[in-house]
């Protein structure tokens, strides 16, 4: 029996490598893509960054504990108009713009999330829509400040280059986050609420605390992704910004790379964002309908994200660190 | 319990996904992504173009919220194209379109028109549909000087932020409804109830609206807005209700003007004046509601039988190769063409800068009424937007009183007297 077991570990082992292997090489490309590429290149792996860094930040909290949230958009709006405000009416320079919206951000996760979190399954996803469509309509409402529907017009600056890498970083250290996370005792507490909250409650884990943190880090993730979308796009109105469609794409990336693992987000976020856009240069008109039956297939036939199919063929070992 | 739960919304949850996923894609397609040059059919009135191919890029919305609209605006576009390559091309040269979908997202605008510009490279481009993609748009066409003719998107706060390279080709936003209050103040209406879409467009419509109807002596009874993709406003039919305007006035799009007429009739909300942006002027209004469209009034860029340059041809050949009449979304997508092409014909080169100064000093007639010609932020200034009304199967022009072809009915009967 020993000698397969042994096998079966270092196939698993090889797998681990080539998938490791393959995230390096596409973090290297990603480096280097505005050295190389075109700015419509740029753009792209921009957007996709941004997905990706929503995708983390969703995975981070709801991959995690389980409390699926809806309404995720609301906090990469936040960010969005938050440093809006602080470029706009506060003058304020870019960098301490862009950490003013993840720290709004988070401080609305927490003022939410002190709440919002008390409610479980269904409830809280419901609720989580809810709070992110009141907050649309406040900042709607709000125009003197957010000049409401009209949207918010930012200095326009060509900043492409630094936009990039700093959704770049933001992505990186939401990975980084989720991998101290995975690997240390927390991330296995966070795993505990998700099986079951109250066995976990009952074993001396802190729950509310642990809860209230994954959603303020994971807001203020979505809050600096908002904040550098902003800058970058400099037109930012509330339909586009809490758009529903936004927090889909991120719930749609991490499951198809694996919810509550490390590089899921990541791996969904390339392969969906790859696809969608080799599927609307091929055929623009209908990739709408194309990318939809495709979302349906993942979920159909990979209901545990890439990541578990791996695990499942014991290509990729078990490990938390994936 | 509480276990049970949690696991059935996560076992939930992929379906949920692929509902959603379902539902994005569910906003229609369309045939067809970009006009390959003419193939000599009609006579041409010049020599047949020759050489190297002039590419002009756009992206409309012809999926999501407002694919409707935009898809008029594409075949205009393409219809243009097709038009001119018959004339001789551009310079002597073919034309050849590639227009793209950006799903009504202005993110999704903005990466398209950075790929038209740096990937396709395109020598011009023309404008999307909508004032939100045409604000987000238009800030990356000033980064590459691209002169930007904004043929679907009129909110004047595209040109109040100091861009040189782009230009109105019709009324701004606010000045939409001014034929209709004038009919309204002509009539002796004292009242008026006001309401929005809180976006970029129906803003703007909705606050020059009250701020013209104010300055002629009328008094707002009531000012509301709703939001964007809005399903059910049967609570704010009940507001305008209670308030009981003379005249309704909604700054609006298609899908929202359709239901504020519809729960209005469902509600029995009887005003003497009823009025929509945008969505009055399409033919969808009247095939869509039928006798309800009846004496609705709206502002049009443009209309079928106007008396305008060329409009006769535009509409005989526009229908006959889409199968379907023009709207006026069309007429200023195909003016923005004629535009660059005059453009062009004065710069008598591609060189954008020289594109650019001829924009901004030319003055013609297109198919539109009034004439192109803008000021020096670009906002249009001689377009002249008309008033028509829903008779029957028809919309007349019935103001101004130069263009009218029609008398206006007024006022409109209760909802109870009417068939």
């Amino acid at each position: 029996m020993a000698g397969p077991l042994i096998a079966d570990q270092r196939a698993a082992a090889r797998g681990q490598r080539i998938y490791a292997m393959l995230l390096a090489v596409t973090a290297g490309v990603i480096m280097v893509i505005p050295a190389f590429g075109s700015n419509y290149t740029k753009t792209f792996v921009m957007q996709g960054l941004m997905s990706c860094a929503l995708a983390g930040s969703w995975n981070l909290i709801s991959g995690f504990t389980g409390y699926v949230s809806f309404g995720h958009a609301a906090f990469f709006g936040i960010g969005s108009y938050a440093a809006g405000i602080a470029i706009v009416h506060g003058g304020i320079p870019a960098p301490l713009a862009i950490a003013i919206a993840g720290a709004a951000a988070a401080a609305v996760g927490l003022t939410f999330g002190y709440p919002a979190l008390r409610l479980r399954g269904p409830y809280f996803a419901v609720g989580m829509l809810g709070v992110a469509e009141a907050i649309r309509v406040a900042v709607t409402v709000a125009e003197p400040v957010t000049g409401g529907g009209k949207g918010l017009v930012l200095p326009p600056e060509d900043v492409l280059d630094a936009a990039y890498y700093a959704m770049l970083a933001v992505v990186t250290t939401t990975v980084l986050v989720t991998y101290r996370v995975a690997t240390l005792p927390v991330g296995l507490r966070l795993l505990a609420i998700r099986e079951d909250e109250v066995a976990a409650e009952m074993n001396g884990i802190q729950v509310t605390r642990l809860k209230l943190g994954a959603f303020a880090v994971s807001a203020l993730f979505a809050g600096l992704a908002g904040g550098i979308y902003a800058w970058q796009i400099s037109y930012i109105d509330p339909g586009t910004v809490f758009a529903g469609s936004l927090t889909v794409r991120a719930i749609a990336m991490t499951m198809l790379g694996g919810q509550g693992t490390v590089f899921g987000p990541v791996v969904g976020s390339i392969l969906l964002s790859g696809i969608s856009e080799a599927l609307w240069t091929r055929f623009p008109f209908i990739h709408t309908a194309l990318s939809g039956v495709l979302i349906v297939a993942i979920v159909l036939f990979l209901p545990g994200g890439i990541t578990q199919f791996l695990q499942n063929r014991g290509w990729i070992p078990r490990s938390r660190r994936l | 319990m509480n276990t049970r739960s949690r696991r059935s919304i996560l076992a939930g949850l992929p379906a949920s996904i692929g509902l959603a996923g379902l539902a994005l894609s569910a906003c229609g397609g369309s045939e067809g992504s970009s006009a390959a040059p003419a193939a000599g059919g009609a006579p041409a009135a010049g020599a047949a173009p020759k050489g190297a191919p002039v590419k002009i890029g756009a992206s409309v919305s012809t999926t999501g919220s407002n694919g409707k609209t935009g898809q008029y605006q594409v075949e205009a576009y393409q219809l243009w194209a097709e038009q001119i390559n018959t004339r001789g091309g551009l310079l002597g040269r073919p034309v050849e379109m590639v227009i793209l979908d950006d799903q009504s997202d202005p993110t999704v605008g903005t990466k398209l028109y950075e790929k038209l510009i740096n990937e396709d490279k395109v020598d011009l481009v023309l404008g999307p549909y909508s004032s939100g993609v045409t604000q987000a748009v238009s800030t990356v066409t000033e980064k590459y000087k691209y002169p930007l003719l904004s043929a679907g998107a009129s909110a004047s706060d595209i040109w109040k932020r100091n861009y040189k390279y782009v230009f109105g080709v019709y009324s701004v936003a606010e000045s939409y409804f001014y034929g209709v209050i004038d009919l309204a103040k002509k009539s002796g209406y004292q009242t008026i109830a006001i309401v929005n879409e809180d976006t970029v467009f129906p803003k703007a419509t909705a606050a020059g609206t009250a701020e013209y109807a104010r300055k002629q002596g009328m008094r707002i009874v009531f000012q509301e807005q709703y939001p964007t993709k809005v399903t059910d406003l049967s609570s704010l039919i009940t507001k305008v209700k209670a308030a009981k305007p003379e005249v309704l006035v909604g700054g609006s799009y298609q899908p929202d003007s359709v239901l504020l007429t519809r729960q209005a009739k469902e509600l029995d909300l009887n005003v003497k004046m009823l009025g929509f942006s945008v969505g009055a002027a399409m033919p969808e209004f009247g095939e869509g509601l039928g006798k309800d469209a009846d004496f609705v009034f709206g502002p049009s860029m443009w209309e079928p039988s106007l008396k305008t340059k060329g409009n006769t041809e535009f509409f005989d050949t526009y229908k006959k190769k889409w199968n379907r009449e023009p709207d006026y979304h069309s007429a200023t997508g195909f003016a923005g063409g004629q535009i660059l092409e005059a453009a062009v014909g004065k710069a008598k080169s591609l060189d954008r800068e020289k594109i650019r100064e001829a924009l901004a000093t030319l003055e013609i007639e297109t198919v539109l009424p009034g004439k192109y010609k803008v000021d020096d932020t670009g906002t249009q200034t001689a377009h002249i937007p008309v008033v028509i009304q829903w008779q029957g199967k028809d919309k007349p022009v019935i103001g101004p009183d130069s263009m009218a072809n029609g008398k206006p009915k007024l006022p409109m009967p209760e909802w109870k007297a009417r068939a």
